[in-house]
C-alpha cells in the first residue's frame, strides 16, 4: 500500500482551551497598552525595550513552556505560539526577542543541559534575569554547519573557544549564551559540540548592533571569541551532539517564527480592513470596491491557513509526536504569506502605506526577516524535499 | 483581613451588539469581567498586599461565568464563590442584592467591595441595595482606599469634587474605575488559578429559589430596546473666511441660540 506522504500525522485533534484563552487576553491586553504605543518610535530609534522585557519576565512571559522548578510558567507550545502571534500583531522585533530568548537559547539549555546547568542558568533566563543568545550562524556558515570555523580545544578541564559569529539576537544585550563549536572536524556535522558562555568571559566580545531593513528594536550583532576559556561543565550536551540538538532546537524554532508570521500579517489585515473602512475616494470607502475586499478577503484565508499549521505543529510536539515536516511546512507558508500580505497591506493604504505615519511599511520591512531567519525559504524547501520525497 | 469582592460577568463592549426583535442580540462567546468589579479586585488586592489577608470574589451567574471568577483568580483572588443562576433573565439590581446578601449573611468579611456600578447595565443599583440589606456602613464611587487601625477611609468622588468618609469595619464600598488600573493576569497566575477553590452554591443552599425571587424580589420589568438614533450630519461651509466667520455666528447666535 502507498504511503500518503502529505496527510499523516495529521494532528487535527487540538482545541484551544480556556487556559489558552485566558493567555491569549492577557497578553492581548498588555501588548495593547504597554507595546502598540511606542512601537513605530522604538523602530525609528533601533531601540531595545529594556523595561517592556522586564515587564513580560514579570508576566513569566520568558519561561512559557518551560517547567515550573526552573522557574518557567510550566505551560505548552501552543501557549507558546498564542504569545509570540499577539505580540507581533503589535511588534515583531519584540516577539523575536522572545522567540529566540525562548526557544532557542532557553530551550537548547532545557533540552541538553544538565541538572546543575538548568539550575544555574534556565532559572536566570526564565525569570529573566538574563536574556539568553543562540549562536549558530557564522559570516561563512549558516545552515551549513560542516563549514563552521568556531574551534573548542580541550585544555584540562576547559575548552579554549575561538571565532566569530554573525546575526546573534540579543547579541549585546544578552548575559547567557549557547554557542556551537566544532570539536572534532574529521567527524563533520557529528564533530560540532554545544557550550554556555557567560557575557565578561575574558576574551567574550561583541560588536556593534548591525543596521538591518527591519527588526530594528530587537538586538542583533557579532559575538567574537578570542581564546575563551569555557570549564569543562559548561559543555552543554554530549560531545559531537551539538548540531543533532540543534536540528531538534530549529524544529522548535519554526513554531516560533511562524507565530510571529501569522501575528505580523494580522496586523497587516487589521490595519487594512480599517483603513479601507476609513479611507473614501469617489464618494464612498475603498473597503465597498471589490478589488480592496478580495485583498483583504485572501489575507484572512491565508492567515487562517498560516496559524492552523502553526498551530498543528505545536500541538504535535505538545503531544510529543514528531513534528519537523509540520514545524517547516508552518514556517515556510506563514513567513512567505506574511510578506505578500504585507504587500498588499501597502497596497491598500496607498502612497499613504509608504510612508512611516502608518504601520504597514514597518510590518513588510519585519517581514521579511521571516522568511530568512532560522532556516531560510530554501532550506525549508530543502528539509521539506527529504521529507517528502523520502 | 477578608475582602469579600462581588464581581460580575458582561458581555465585551468592544464586541458589536445589536437589536433583534426588541432584545438585545449578543456574541455569547464574548463576555468578559466587568471593568468596574476588576477595580474592585484590584483594590481588595492592593489593601490585602499592604495588611495582609486574601480575597474571595462573589459571582452570580450561570456556568459559563466560572471564566471569570478564574480571571480573578489569576489576578490574585484566593477563592471563589459561584452562585449558580442559568437563566438570568429578568433578574434586576435588587434581585441581585438579594442573592448577594443571602450569601453574606453566612460568610465573615472585614469589607465587602463592588463595582460602582456594572458595565452592562450601568444601574448602579446593587451595591447601596446590598449595603442596606446586610445594614453595613456604606459609600459610592470610590475613588481610594486605605485601612487604620480597623478602619476604612474611603476617597469618593462627588458631583462638585472629592470627599474624604470613614467607614467601621465591616463596610461596604463601591468602586470606580478611576480608581487604579487593574492588573492583567501574569502566565504564573493563570497557572495558580486553576488550583484555586471555587466554591459552587445554589439559591437552594441559600434559602432562596428564582421563582421566589423573581415574584417577591424584582421591581422592574424591562420593556425593550430601541436603537439610539444616528447622529444627524453637521453643515459644512465653503468660501471666504470673512463670509464663513459672520454666517457661524449669525447661526450660532440666531438658529442655535447659544450666544
Amino acid at each position: 500500500m502507498s504511503i500518503d506522504t502529505l496527510t499523516p500525522p495529521a494532528g487535527l485533534g487540538f482545541e484551544l482551551s480556556e487556559d489558552h484563552n485566558m493567555i491569549r487576553e492577557s497578553i492581548r491586553d498588555f501588548v495593547e497598552k504597554r507595546v502598540a504605543p511606542t512601537v513605530m518610535e522604538r523602530d525609528e530609534n533601533c531601540e531595545f525595550p529594556h523595561d517592556i522585557v522586564s515587564e513580560l519576565a514579570e508576566m513569566s512571559m520568558l519561561g512559557i513552556y518551560h517547567e515550573e522548578k526552573y522557574g518557567g510558567a510550566g505551560f505548552d507550545t501552543m501557549s507558546f505560539a498564542i504569545v509570540l502571534e499577539e505580540i507581533a500583531r503589535w511588534d515583531a522585533s519584540l516577539a523575536l526577542t522572545v522567540a529566540s530568548h525562548t526557544s532557542l537559547c532557553s530551550a537548547h539549555i532545557a533540552l541538553a543541559g544538565n541538572e546543575a546547568q538548568k539550575m544555574k542558568y534556565l532559572t536566570q533566563l526564565t525569570s529573566g534575569k538574563a536574556l539568553g543568545a543562540w549562536a549558530l550562524t557564522e559570516p561563512g556558515s549558516g545552515s551549513d554547519a560542516s563549514n563552521m570555523k568556531t574551534t573548542a580545544v580541550r585544555d584540562g578541564d576547559n575548552w579554549i573557544l575561538n571565532g566569530a559569529k554573525i546575526f546573534i539576537t540579543q547579541g549585546s544585550v544578552g548575559s547567557i549564551y549557547v554557542v556551537l563549536a566544532v570539536t572534532d572536524r574529521d567527524k563533520g556535522a557529528k564533530g560540532v559540540t554545544a557550550f554556555i558562555l557567560e557575557k565578561g568571559m575574558k576574551g567574550f566580545s561583541y560588536g556593534p548592533k548591525l543596521k538591518k531593513l527591519g527588526m530594528n528594536s530587537s538586538d542583533t550583532c557579532e559575538i567574537y571569541m578570542e581564546d575563551v576559556v569555557v570549564p569543562a561543565e559548561n559543555q552543554l550536551g554530549g560531545l559531537g551532539q551539538g548540531f543533532i540538538d540543534t536540528m531538534k532546537i530549529l524544529d522548535g524554532g519554526r513554531i516560533g517564527i511562524g507565530s510571529i508570521a501569522v501575528g505580523v500579517a494580522r496586523g497587516a489585515f487589521e490595519e487594512s480592513k480599517n483603513y479601507a473602512q476609513e479611507r473614501s475616494q469617489f464618494g464612498r470607502p475603498i473597503g465597498q470596491n471589490q478589488a480592496i475586499q478580495w485583498k483583504i478577503v485572501d489575507m484572512g484565508v491565508s492567515i487562517d491557513a498560516a496559524r492552523l499549521l502553526v498551530q498543528r505543529a505545536a500541538w504535535l510536539k505538545d503531544n510529543s509526536r514528531p513534528y519537523t515536516k509540520e514545524a517547516s511546512m508552518a514556517k515556510l507558508f506563514a513567513s512567505e504569506m506574511c510578506t505578500k500580505a504585507c504587500l498588499d497591506a501597502i497596497q491598500i493604504h496607498g502612497g499613504y502605506g509608504y510612508t512611516k505615519e502608518y504601520h504597514v511599511e514597518r510590518f513588510l520591512r519585519d517581514a521579511k526577516l521571516l522568511e530568512i531567519g532560522e532556516g531560510t525559504s530554501e532550506v525549508q524547501r530543502m528539509v521539506l524535499a527529504r521529507q517528502f520525497m523520502k | 483581613m477578608k475582602i469579600s469582592v462581588c464581581i460580575k460577568q458582561v458581555p465585551d463592549v468592544s464586541a458589536p451588539i445589536t437589536i433583534k426583535d426588541g432584545t438585545l442580540s449578543q456574541d455569547s462567546d464574548r463576555m468578559v469581567l466587568d471593568a468596574y468589579s476588576a477595580s474592585a479586585v484590584e483594590e481588595a488586592l492592593v489593601l490585602t498586599g499592604a495588611h495582609g489577608g486574601e480575597v474571595e470574589v462573589v459571582l452570580v451567574g450561570p456556568d459559563k461565568a466560572k471564566e471569570t471568577i478564574r480571571k480573578a483568580l489569576a489576578m490574585g483572588a484566593a477563592s471563589g464563590v459561584h452562585i449558580h443562576v442559568e437563566d438570568m433573565s429578568g433578574l434586576d439590581s435588587a434581585a441581585f442584592a438579594e442573592i448577594l446578601a443571602a450569601w453574606h449573611k453566612q460568610s465573615s468579611y472585614d469589607a465587602v467591595l463592588t463595582g460602582k456600578q456594572s458595565q452592562d447595565t450601568d444601574a448602579g443599583l446593587t451595591g447601596g441595595m446590598l449595603a442596606w440589606k446586610l445594614d453595613l456602613p456604606y459609600c459610592a464611587n470610590a475613588v481610594g482606599l486605605t485601612y487604620e487601625g480597623g478602619k476604612f477611609l474611603v476617597k469618593r468622588q462627588g458631583d462638585t469634587g472629592q470627599e474624604m468618609v470613614e467607614l467601621e469595619s465591616p463596610c461596604l464600598v463601591t468602586c470606580s474605575n478611576d480608581m487604579n488600573d487593574p492588573r492583567i493576569p501574569s502566565l504564573k497566575g493563570i497557572m495558580q488559578s486553576k488550583k484555586k477553590p471555587v466554591k459552587t452554591v445554589t439559591l437552594d443552599d441559600l434559602g432562596l429559589s428564582l421563582d421566589g425571587v423573581k415574584g417577591g424580589v424584582v421591581k422592574t420589568e424591562g420593556k425593550g430596546f430601541k436603537d439610539v438614533p444616528g447622529r444627524e450630519p453637521g453643515k459644512k461651509f465653503e468660501g471666504d473666511p470673512a463670509e464663513l466667520v459672520s454666517q457661524l455666528v449669525n447661526l450660532l447666535d440666531n438658529e442655535a441660540k447659544v450666544l
